[in-house]
């Protein structure tokens, strides 16, 4: 039963053997093609194993079904340094963190510093680990360290 | 050059299957 399945994939996920959470994954998907859990789970067990093309085929033949990669997609294409695909793909998710994180690291390699540290200082309330450290780099790249 | 670091990474997260076991 799929059950079982989603137990053994919980499992693999615990002990961080994302090689095999993608094999069961893909045992999920070949009973429920559609099964938005499994889907996530191998694009996420994917993408820690750095197979970051795979996780693009996934979500690529995802597309029509009514489930939200686009994080996923945008940090993928982020990986690949498709900066302005990725940026394209964060559009639809405006305004959270998470959103707003990946789009301070995109905005900081297209040198974009000043909009980059904008978005860094928005975050600061959300208590994110390490921001700091982005935050600074981004202002001594805009030679603004004195900031 | 500074460091940065790749946080949107630990955003990078696997669904709760909690309701699916
Ligand atoms: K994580």
């Amino acid at each position: 039963p799929i059950e079982d399945l989603f137990t053994s994939l919980n499992l693999h996920i615990q002990r961080s053997q994302f090689e095999q959470a993608v094999k069961v994954a893909d045992q999920i998907l070949l009973v429920v093609p559609s099964d938005e859990d499994a889907i996530r789970c191998k694009v996420v067990a994917l993408i820690k194993e750095d197979r970051i093309d795979d996780a693009l085929s996934t979500i690529q033949a995802s597309q029509r079904l009514p489930i939200d990669l686009s994080f996923f997609k945008a940090y993928c294409l982020y990986r690949q340094n498709k900066l302005d695909e990725s940026l394209e793909s964060l559009k639809s998710q405006e305004g959270s963190s998470t959103t707003m994180l990946l789009e301070s690291q995109i905005l900081y390699r297209l040198g974009k510093m000043d909009a980059c540290i904008d978005i860094y200082q928005k975050l600061q309330k959300s208590k994110i680990e390490s921001l700091e450290i982005n935050l600074v780099a981004g202002l001594v790249s805009a030679g603004r360290a004195s900031d | 050059n500074p460091i940065v670091l790749d946080i949107a990474y630990n955003f990078v997260d696997f669904p709760s299957l909690e309701n699916r076991m």
